[in-house]
């Protein structure tokens, strides 16, 4: 070992935060929990913390880490400050104009050579509403296919929700929690995951709301739980099924709203005949008294709720479990009353209609599934990726997206940081942070509430509002139809979408927690969906069963997609990721405090599984899947069942943290049924790295 | 005026680590948190699992402040136990005699631990990580009420089958209070 000085020990003393007496209110960004902020400026108008707003009547001043950790990332190392082109594989700063005219040029050649098909965007971080409403106008002139959050987050659990109740949203908001008697959580870990929202569960639970988790890890939310039953990875499906027999075999479901506002209950009925009691308890590991214990609670303690997380909604069978839980909440009647329904972080409030007129509206001319992206990039069927986002760390097959990437003609990433995804791309431009963009944000209460710009824009940033319409203008295309401010974007949105009409910024302006939505013109807010038990399905029903008849069919996670024909003896493990209160997407991680507080990734394993392997806490344990590989340092709990592992899902290599992402050893296979991404339950070697004669 | 006091509640504590951020965030540590939050799981019959979080406990007769060859560690009139870090030389002794974890070793090589930011009670404000916790695992105000409060929450968790003891009331004697979990959850399932 060398010796090394560190700077900041010669004589650097800690002094408390300056006070500032003008803090500015926000409205955090990052989980959808949509916690009230406020935020304080140095003299040179820099973020300098970030506290909660205790007039917000959602978090009351309380916040999480990540909203505080996230003013490091706004000025550090990685933050992109300007616009950068790649010339012989380096980067050199350019002007916003001459980025703006290349990609037009480019964008342009592409779309008139290739067809529009030949161009895709890779969309999940593009922004708040204003950069969302200029995406979606710039998509529409040109014909853009785009893949946002959804297949990589909830796909699944929207497309079911959706073919249900017609709607894909929460049907109630997170603060009913305390008015219901019943509250169950399903494969979410919102002690982590919406730390800064979770009082409101733990109130709930002081009021006598009976708090339920199911979850193969006995995760943080389980131990505040009244009742924590642990499953087998990807049986949750089983589990809703034989909780539905019980009630549907014993009269237990709501007979009333079943015959009058449900369609396809005998083919439910049939469906949940699959198995029996005993084989449910054997399958799921949930011991039958158990079950018939949870099932009778939740047929006598009414309202009740649903929390459903990604351990359910990640992972090759989605479909079949989202519609298990969704259909026994319909049965018993929790849906449509204070107290009941669905909890979600999905909250569309609908899209902004006929904005552009008909004749100027292009269709991409290819439609490709999610999967089908890889094969159409390494093909060469695509030409260029427009990146907001980072797909290398947090899409499937990490390393084939990074290669698919690397081929292709032309990258634009627009991007907060110097991130593994605009590492690859020929065009790099810088993008606003949410606290330097105003717009409205929507949360896990069913409310919109606005924001205004907290912080001057970084550098040369810009927002995506900005951008499409400068590049339109670039590409010859109309420019009218973009709004040029996040005031003149919702004021467009909300006039040409009659869900919102009521809302107004300056309504918004005025009411701590903002509204909910739906809001008409009359300017009437609905806290929740369903209260006159109309449903917005093709039927106007509840529809419990899918098109085809069969209501729920369940596939074991080993014969699911990624699973398929993979060796159980070569692979005998399941691999997993699982969220941290300290990361958010792969944005914390250029933190330092996020850092301090996960010092690296691990791998979570029984100690019977790790002794079996022949490891003890801490050693480095080599993980395989089909599509690679992978060192962590193992981390023994008997938190999780034995033959399973789980691990963080957060980290790139162009971090603070150098790691190869986890997804990477994440096949491409989506849940059949909803179509969305599994990062959860895929098989799995795993050996002791490093020792000799192993 | 009647003595104030902070309660950590850690029955209630779900490992946000908010805390430890805030307390980073106020008190402009680059790393090194005052307050880190511990893990802890045993095997009896089932599965016990808690989280602890670390902080000085400010004790009314301190050993950091006993063991410190500088006298950079006082403790005041109101409670608090308050490092001196133009004093201190960096020798660590008190890391090793607090028994509570205590005492962080900073980047600069000297010790650093929770000032109860005081700072801020001078202004009438409560300390970082009490106003962030999501949870109120992490509570201040007056000592007598803290106590009280604490009286009320052991046996609310002793109504749902589960034992906590309250420290640093009486003897050994802290400033910071906690609650802790003695025994085990009933509803733990194993399949």
């Amino acid at each position: 070992m060398g010796l090394y000085i560190r700077p900041r020990s010669l004589g650097i003393i800690s002094k408390p935060l300056e006070r500032d007496d003008d803090l500015r209110t926000s409205i955090c960004c990052l989980c959808n929990g949509g916690c009230g902020l406020k935020v304080s400026l140095d003299h040179e108008g820099k973020v300098q913390a970030v506290f909660g707003d205790r007039d917000n009547p959602y978090n009351k001043g309380k916040i999480c880490a990540k909203p505080m950790e996230i003013v490091q990332t706004l000025y550090g190392p990685y933050r992109v400050g300007h616009p950068l082109r790649r010339i012989n594989g380096k980067f050199e700063r350019i002007t916003w104009e001459e980025a703006l005219k290349l990609i037009a040029q480019r964008y342009n050649h592409y779309s008139q050579e290739n067809g529009t098909g030949s161009i895709v965007g890779i969309t999940s971080k593009i922004g708040g509403s204003y950069s969302k409403l200029a995406h979606s106008i710039f998509s529409k002139l040109t014909g853009m296919a785009n893949y946002g959050t959804g297949p990589i987050c909830m796909e699944s659990e929207l497309k079911v929700r959706k073919d249900i109740f017609g709607n894909g949203s929460a049907s109630s908001p997170l603060s009913d929690v305390i008015k219901s008697k019943i509250m169950l959580i399903v494969g979410n870990n919102c002690a982590q995951t919406k730390a800064g929202q979770f009082h409101w569960i733990s109130e709930a639970k002081q009021q006598g709301t009976k708090v339920v988790v199911i979850d193969t890890r006995f995760t943080e939310t389980a131990q505040m739980a009244d009742r924590f039953i642990q499953i087998r990875p990807g049986t949750d499906t089983v589990l809703g099924m034989a909780l539905l027999k019980i009630i549907i075999n014993n009269n237990l479901y709501d007979q009333a709203f079943v015959s009058e506002y449900t369609n396809g209950f005998e083919q439910l009925a049939e469906a949940v005949e699959a198995f029996t009691l005993k084989q449910a308890a054997d399958i799921t590991g949930v011991p039958r008294n158990v079950i018939e214990e949870l099932a009778e609670d939740l047929a006598v303690r009414k309202p009740g709720m649903l929390f459903e997380g990604r351990g359910i909604v990640c992972v090759n069978n989605a479909g079949a479990s989202i519609r298990a839980f969704e259909d026994l909440m319909a049965i018993l009647g929790n849906i449509g009353k204070p107290g009941a329904g669905i909890i979600s972080h999905i909250n569309n409030y609908g899209n902004a209609r006929d904005l552009i007129p008909k004749k100027d509206v292009i269709k991409p001319d290819r439609k490709r599934s999610a999967t089908a992206l890889y094969q159409a990039m390494e093909e060469g069927e695509i030409k260029m990726v427009f990146i907001a986002g980072n797909p290398c760390v947090n899409w499937p097959d990490s390393r084939r997206m990074t290669q698919a990437i690397q081929g292709l003609d032309f990258v634009v990433s627009h991007t907060l940081f110097l991130d593994d995804s605009a590492m690859l791309a020929d065009i790099v431009l810088p993008a606003t942070h949410w606290l330097e963009e105003a717009g409205v944000q929507a949360s896990v209460h069913r409310v919109l509430q606005w924001k205004d710009q907290a912080a001057a824009t970084y550098a040369e940033s810009r927002s995506g509002g900005d951008l499409f319409r400068q590049l339109a203008k670039y590409m010859g295309l109309e420019t009218s139809y973009f709004p040029n401010s996040p005031q003149k974007a919702w004021e467009l949105e909300r006039t040409h979408n009659k869900s919102i009409e009521g809302i107004t910024v300056e309504r918004l302006r005025k009411t701590p927690g903002g509204v909910h939505f739906p809001c008409p013109a009359n300017g009437q807010e609905a806290e929740r969906l369903y209260e006159s038990s109309l449903f917005p399905t093709p039927s106007g029903r509840v529809e419990l069963a899918r098109k085809n008849n069969i209501a729920i069919e369940y596939i074991n996670v080993f014969d699911s997609p990624g699973n398929q024909g993979v060796s159980p003896e070569k692979y005998p493990y399941l691999l997993s990721t699982n969220k941290v209160a300290s990361h958010y997407h792969t944005i914390c991680q250029y933190s330092n405090w996020a850092q301090e507080m996960e010092k690296q990734p691990y791998v979570e394993m029984h100690p019977q599984t790790a002794s079996e392997l022949g490891l003890t806490d801490g050693d480095p344990v080599r993980l395989e899947t089909v599509t690679g590989s992978l060192v962590l340092p193992a981390r023994i709990t008997f938190s999780v069942p034995r033959g399973y592992f789980t691990t963080q899902p957060y980290f790139g290599l162009h971090s603070p943290y150098r790691q190869t992402p986890v997804n990477s050893l994440f096949p491409v296979a989506v849940d059949p049924v909803g179509g969305n991404f599994a990062n959860k339950n895929i098989m799995c070697s795993a050996s002791a790295e490093g020792r000799a004669g192993q | 005026m009647s003595q104030f006091a902070m309660l950590v509640d850690v029955s209630r504590c779900i490992a946000c680590k908010s805390c430890s951020v805030a307390c980073m965030q106020e008190n402009c540590l680059h790393s090194s948190s005052w307050i880190r939050v511990r893990g802890r799981e045993l095997l009896t019959d089932h599965l016990i699992k808690y989280y602890n979080p670390q902080s000085c406990r400010h004790c009314a007769d301190p050993i950091c402040l006993a063991v410190c060859p500088m006298g950079a560690i006082q403790r005041g009139n109101d409670g608090l136990v308050i490092h001196d870090i133009e004093r201190c030389i960096g020798c660590q002794v008190c890391v090793d005699a607090c028994p509570y974890s205590g005492m962080k070793i900073m980047t600069n090589g000297k010790v650093g631990k929770c000032s109860f930011c005081s700072h801020l009670l001078e202004i009438n404000k409560e300390p970082a990580c009490v106003s962030v916790c999501p949870v109120e695992a992490r509570i201040f105000g007056e000592r007598e009420f803290l106590i009280r409060e604490a009286g009320l929450r052991i046996k609310n968790l002793l109504s749902r089958g589960i034992k906590a003891h309250l420290e640093g009331a009486d003897k050994e004697s802290t400033t910071v209070l906690y609650l802790s979990n003695n025994t085990s959850r009933s509803n733990w399932l194993v399949p």
